[in-house]
């Protein structure tokens, strides 16, 4: 795994994404946790966790009144042309107001993450390890754009 | 017509680039097939049955001289000598070489043209009325809105990977020529009891499979909020449009699964909860916009009508069927059509091109416009100089009195060309071609559109013509569905199914004998559209398929 956070790269994270090897009840608030399992605890629980990952079908809306304890976000992209993700990372950030980390991860694709970071992603996890000169050379290559409030990253 | 801005060819130069090194990791093996084809679509380049197909796009339909000229110079240098006009007004080459693409493009982003989003599951290049700022029943020229559209929509960061492709027409007329009502969104610019002007929008049209008519979502959208309005309309689409099945991911079924009120409700919900946080503009930008779209100056209102209208007939059959009154009644507007006899429709070739340029320069104020229905315009003749464009079309051959009339059909490029096709189109235009190729019967008969499409996709908008021409598959033989009753204009109507698919040699005969049912029942000037929605399809059924039994 290797992550691309706020344009730095990193190899170790101290998420970790809670699966079926993992009991939920053993997972503390360091795991990240699907959607649908966080809206099926009740609240106590719920605020402790503080890292959630949403689904292309989920409805980023129902993060709506928990966003005080919650610092990350993961949008989870099964496949790279899905573009749900886009919108759901657009809404947290312009309507939801979050400001904590939004990661992209599972199918995510150096030609994909311009776009991404323009939709307000802050993190990438790539499954394999990129070629770090192409993203970087991805990330600085357009100095123009027509939409401006969907920001392009600093360049450089 | 607009002007790039260095800001625009900064954009565009890095957009070549970054198609150059995509282009270059795929080649390297870094980018798979499958990807590649994503990014490439989004290039404008398709892989078709015989080779790749670059779409290049003509935003709005509109096209500098200049740009013309590059147009055929790519024709000769990258191609086969020719190009092919599309029902969403780009130009299609069909033979260009993969590793011979980017500098393709780079040639064009010279003269401010490129191939961006004309393919792919994202929003399309926005289409208009081919007269527009030229006809005299408009309301607004729509096509300083269709550039804002344009900017708004390129690499959109949010909308490029919608469940499925997405087009976008405006008109600005009274009368449709953009076929708004079959469009995912259908723009039409009108007034209020208060004077203003906003946008009636349409959502949910489109032809493909299941064809749809567009229905109204908001009948006055003031212009100001027209940009957070389609992001809303965009953004309900992008989350909650299918995904999991090809030929229901279209807005035009969520539209329907939902009924139009729901689908109205959630674009509302959406529109209010994104306030101003997404793209605005200001009064400011808008008019900046507008002032790229001035009128054309005015001629002295004593400007001659060719004598030659009196004296030559073939000139006077040119003048009646392919030029239209502008709005300045020194001027004309000539359509230039691409149905002429032996040639497959809508190509022309690089000396055509280069012609239409260069008249473009001393009669249309070095502009030009492509069609829907797959034509040319030259928007603002001098009437006193009509003769002289008329013989220079002739010499091209390019002045086919045939606008509207039976031989102006629209065909897609069909199993010859297209991998998804399942049968041919240019035979079937050539038959009905050869078989009416007397004018003066074409002009006794009026309008009447013929529309051919090789297969369901219906790219040769079939369903919207006085008579559609469907090609269908039968265990690898071809045959042809007919429909009737279709019609684009301000009224869109879906054409209804005649009967019986027609073996590929009887096309034209069953034609001849539709036509035939029409002229006998027809009364007085009334249009083939008319005449289907008083008498039904029964009399011209009978007609057709007990001669043929």
């Amino acid at each position: 795994m290797t992550l691309l956070r706020n344009g730095e790269w990193s190899d170790n994270d101290a998420w970790r994404l809670a699966s079926n090897d993992v009991p939920l009840d053993h997972a503390d608030g360091s795991y990240v946790i699907a959607l649908d399992q966080f809206q099926q605890m009740d609240s106590m629980e719920q605020s402790r966790r503080s890292g959630i990952m949403l689904n292309p079908e989920d409805d980023v809306y129902a993060l709506q009144d928990h966003l005080q304890s919650i610092q990350l976000v993961a949008i989870n992209f099964p496949k790279y042309t899905d573009g749900r993700g886009y919108s759901q990372a657009r809404i947290l950030r312009t309507q939801l107001h979050f400001s904590g980390e939004i990661r992209a991860l599972g199918d995510v694709r150096p030609d994909q993450l311009l776009f991404m970071m323009r939709a307000g992603i802050t993190s990438f996890q790539f499954e394999a390890a990129p070629n770090k000169q192409t993203i970087q050379q991805i990330l600085t290559r357009f100095k123009a754009n027509y939409q401006p409030s969907y920001a392009l990253p600093i360049a450089g | 017509m607009y002007q790039y801005t260095e800001y625009d060819r900064e954009f565009l130069h890095a957009r070549v680039a970054e198609f150059r090194d995509q282009t270059e990791r795929h080649l390297a093996g870094e980018i798979g097939e499958d990807e590649y084809k994503q990014l490439r679509l989004r290039n404008g380049l398709y892989l078709q049955t015989h080779a790749y197909m670059l779409r290049v796009a003509i935003p709005y339909g509109l096209l500098s001289s200049t740009q013309m000229r590059k147009l055929g110079h790519v024709a000769r240098v990258y191609d086969k000598g020719y190009g092919h006009m599309t029902t969403r007004q780009n130009i299609q080459y069909n033979w260009p070489k993969l590793e011979e693409v980017p500098d393709l493009l780079s040639e064009l982003a010279d003269v401010d043209m490129h191939a961006i989003q004309t393919s792919g599951n994202c929003i399309r290049n926005t289409t208009t009325d081919p007269l527009a700022g030229a006809i005299a029943d408009e309301i607004e020229d729509p096509r300083p809105w269709c550039e804002l559209i344009r900017q708004w929509s390129t690499l959109h960061p949010e909308f490029n990977w919608l469940p499925r492709k997405f087009k976008i027409a405006v008109t600005g007329a009274l009368s449709d020529r953009a076929a708004v009502q079959v469009h995912d969104i259908g723009l039409r610019l009108r007034k209020n009891d208060a004077g203003d002007t906003g946008f009636e929008v349409f959502v949910g049209g489109g032809l493909g499979r299941t064809p749809y008519i567009g229905q109204v979502i908001n009948s006055f959208l003031p212009t100001q909020h027209l940009l957070t309005y389609l992001a809303a309309i965009l953004r309900v689409y992008n989350l909650e449009g299918r995904r999991d099945n090809l030929y229901k991911a279209r807005i035009k079924i969520l539209v329907n699964a939902m009924g139009i009120d729901a689908f109205r409700d959630k674009v509302e919900q959406a529109w209010a909860n994104a306030a101003d946080s997404d793209d605005t503009f200001t009064q400011e930008d808008i008019d900046a916009l507008k002032a790229y779209f001035p009128a054309a100056p005015e001629l002295a209102g004593d400007v001659q009508q060719p004598d030659q209208m009196f004296s030559n007939p073939v000139f006077n059959q040119w003048y009646q069927a392919n030029t239209k009154p502008h709005r300045d009644s020194g001027r004309r507007i000539v359509y230039v059509s691409l149905k002429a006899p032996g040639t497959p429709a809508g190509d022309l070739t690089s000396e055509q091109m280069e012609e239409v340029a260069n008249l473009a320069d001393l009669y249309s104020l070095g502009e030009i416009r492509s069609t829907h229905e797959q034509n040319l315009v030259l928007a603002h003749v001098p009437v006193d100089k009509l003769f002289e464009l008329w013989t220079a079309l002739k010499q091209a051959k390019l002045a086919t009195p045939n606008l509207g009339k039976l031989t102006d059909m629209i065909v897609c490029p069909g199993l010859d060309f297209c991998s998804l096709a399942n049968a041919g189109t240019l035979a079937i235009y050539d038959q009905i071609y050869q078989r009416f190729d007397n004018l003066d019967y074409l002009h006794e008969l009026g309008d009447v559109s013929i529309k051919i499409s090789g297969c369901m996709n219906a790219c040769g908008h079939h369903h919207i013509g006085d008579i559609g021409i469907l090609g269908v598959d039968k265990g690898g033989v071809e045959w042809y569905q007919l429909t009737i009753g279709g019609h684009a204009g301000n009224a869109a109507t879906i054409g209804t199914r005649l009967g019986k698919a027609i073996a590929k040699p009887d096309v034209a005969s069953a034609i001849e004998r539709l036509l035939e049912a029409y002229v006998a029942l027809r009364e007085n000037e009334e249009s083939f559209h008319d005449a289907v929605k008083r008498l039904g399809t029964e009399p011209f059924k009978e007609k057709v398929y007990d001669t043929a039994a």
